[in-house]
């Protein structure tokens, strides 16, 4: 079996250098992305949010669910009727359960543009 | 002049005496009485006067109240003149479009999707501006439980193949127009939708999750593409199920779609056809298939997707052998910066040349900068990607085992100029005892909408 190219192996090395500088971040408190990833991450709507022990509302469940597949997009992006249909959509291809659902197109609507 | 003035002197001197005897006394008090009467009537007619110069005053302030008014008066009527002309204008006009209140529209059609563009520049070949692609969806929606979504592919590209070798040179371009999927969903409970139609098969995840602008690599990973089927014909039952109150869902689905079929009826291990059998139905019976997965969220943007599915039928058109696959698919989140993912794919099939395993696997893990927190120009924008695949599969009728192997080493990056409009690019370094494999570079452009 070959061995994997060098530029492969030395991407795995940054990789590893990445996650022990994430694994022992210099700013205390801070949290990694938090700052300047607003438009990798998208996540202007959805507040931060501690080890999940409560009912979820639906920013955090939009959060949730929206990152298993793409970058969030914001509200404002579509009408309230808009997200009506793309959360049908998505409830069918990510198997949301319906309550769920609701709740992040209750969010969406209410922050929606017009 | 002096002469008259002195003659003036002397009549007045003469005179005098003569007149002092003509006014008597009585006379004199008649004079001072009607002197009297004329003061009194004097003071009067000042007294009058006064009175109707202040009347005089007064009038002069309702006469400027007035004129006001008036004015206020004309310009309310020259207000209603113009409303009013205004009004029958309109009225004389069709009505302008008004939007309807969204909240109570109970159908709505929007189009999502993604579009593409690539340059390929393959090893041993040019570089070319390889593809062009628009793929949207469109989503059609009836009430609140009723969904119908459709997906093409439109795809524009030259005829220069850079993947061969040596690479086709070929003229022209060509265009192809794909139907994805095409599904009518109905949402029969919270927890469960039925779906019919050409629909993408829930084997592992990435054939759910593999457009453009999700992928972050602008290709697919091997052993999706050649061992598994993308989508297929039928029914299907999915949905998910809460489990608790903290985000976390058991996810299912259960379908009968044609399945994979023979090119040629035939049951050579050659002729396995893993995308045609969207028609009549090849063979006699329908394949089945399903996934189980269960999600787990530790809090956003920190969460863990487990999946096993597989899929199983007869495949060539006499019934005789049976095509099976199945699928282990994993998802890792740790915060926004670092994503991690994969899949093993497993197939077997028999044929008239006897039984055939193939498989595969996939792992892809990206990093974006933006976790360094770091204040370099445009640093934060950039996702490093480092992808691994390979696929061992194909029949050889000689010693009965594998004929083909590749194995892919990807380096990549995304840069994202916006959330869903982004500049991928990869270098892939293939060992393959297919020659037609090279190492290549990938450019490519994504926007999703």
């Amino acid at each position: 079996m070959n061995k994997p190219p060098l530029l492969f192996r030395s991407s795995l090395l940054v990789a590893g250098v990445c996650l022990l500088r994430i694994a022992f971040p210099c700013t205390a408190g801070a949290a990694p992305g938090d700052t300047n990833a607003a438009v990798i991450s998208a996540t202007a709507p959805a507040p931060a949010s501690p080890v999940l022990e409560h009912k979820l509302s639906g920013a955090e469940l939009y959060s949730i669910h929206c990152n298993r597949c793409h970058p969030e997009r914001y509200p404002t992006e579509r009408t309230a009727a808009q997200w009506k249909t793309i959360m049908l959509h998505m409830q069918v291809r990510a198997g949301i359960p319906g309550e769920q659902s609701r709740r992040i197109l209750k969010y969406l609507q209410e922050n929606s543009g017009r | 002049m002096t002469g008259l003035l002195t003659a003036g002197s002397a009549l007045w001197m003469a005179t005098p005496a003569r007149v002092q005897a003509e006014v008597s006394d009585a006379d004199f008090k008649a004079l001072q009485e009607t002197v009297a009467k004329l003061a009194d009537e004097v003071q009067s007619l000042r007294q009058t006067n006064q009175v109707v110069q202040q009347i005089h005053e007064q009038d002069q302030v309702q006469l400027q109240q007035l004129q006001q008014k008036l004015a206020e008066t004309q310009q309310t009527a020259n207000d209603a003149q113009q409303k009013a002309v205004a009004v029958a204008t309109a009225q004389t006009q069709p009505l302008p479009r008004v939007p309807l209140d969204e909240a109570t529209v109970n159908h709505n059609f929007m189009m999502l999707g993604d579009a593409e563009m690539q340059f390929v520049k393959p090893n041993q070949g040019n570089g070319s501006f390889y593809m062009a692609d628009f793929a949207p969806i469109f989503l059609y929606r009836g009430g609140d439980n009723i969904l119908f979504e459709a997906g093409f592919d439109t795809t524009l590209s030259n005829n220069n193949n850079p993947n061969t070798n040596p690479p086709n040179q070929g003229a022209g371009y060509t265009t192809t127009f794909n139907l994805s999927f095409a599904q009518l969903d109905y949402v029969m409970t919270d927890y469960m939708t039925f779906c019919a139609g050409y629909m993408l098969l829930p084997l592992g995840t990435y054939t759910e999750r593999g457009a453009g602008w999700l992928n972050k690599l602008p290709d697919n990973p091997l052993p999706v593409d050649e061992l598994i089927p993308g989508a297929g014909a039928g029914v299907q039952l999915r949905g998910g199920v809460p489990l608790g109150e903290t985000g976390k869902i058991f996810n299912y689905s259960v379908y009968g779609v044609n399945g994979v079929s023979s090119s040629d009826t035939t049951g050579n291990a050659g002729s396995l056809d893993l995308n045609g059998n969207v028609g009549p139905n090849l063979h006699q019976d329908p394949a089945g298939g399903g996934r189980l997965g269960i999600f787990m969220p530790y809090k956003p943007h920190y969460d863990l997707e487990l999946g096993i599915s597989g899929m199983s039928g007869q495949w060539d058109n006499a019934g005789n052998h049976i095509w099976t696959a199945g699928v282990f698919d994993a998802a890792l989140h740790l915060g926004s910066s670092i994503e991690a993912k994969g899949e093993y794919i497993h197939t077997q099939f028999g044929s008239d040349q006897g039984n055939v395993a193939q498989d595969g696997w996939w792992t892809q893990v990206g990093y974006k900068l933006a976790g360094l927190n770091l204040e370099f120009p445009g640093i934060n924008n950039l996702e490093l990607i480092g992808r691994f695949d390979s696929v061992h599969g194909g029949y050889n009728q000689t010693d009965n085992l594998y004929n083909y192997s590749t194995r892919r080493y990807t380096v990549g990056y995304v840069y994202y100029i916006t959330s869903a409009f982004l500049f991928e690019g990869d270098y892939e370094f293939l060992h393959s005892n297919d020659p037609s494999q090279v190492n290549q570079l990938i450019l490519q452009l994504s926007y999703g909408f």
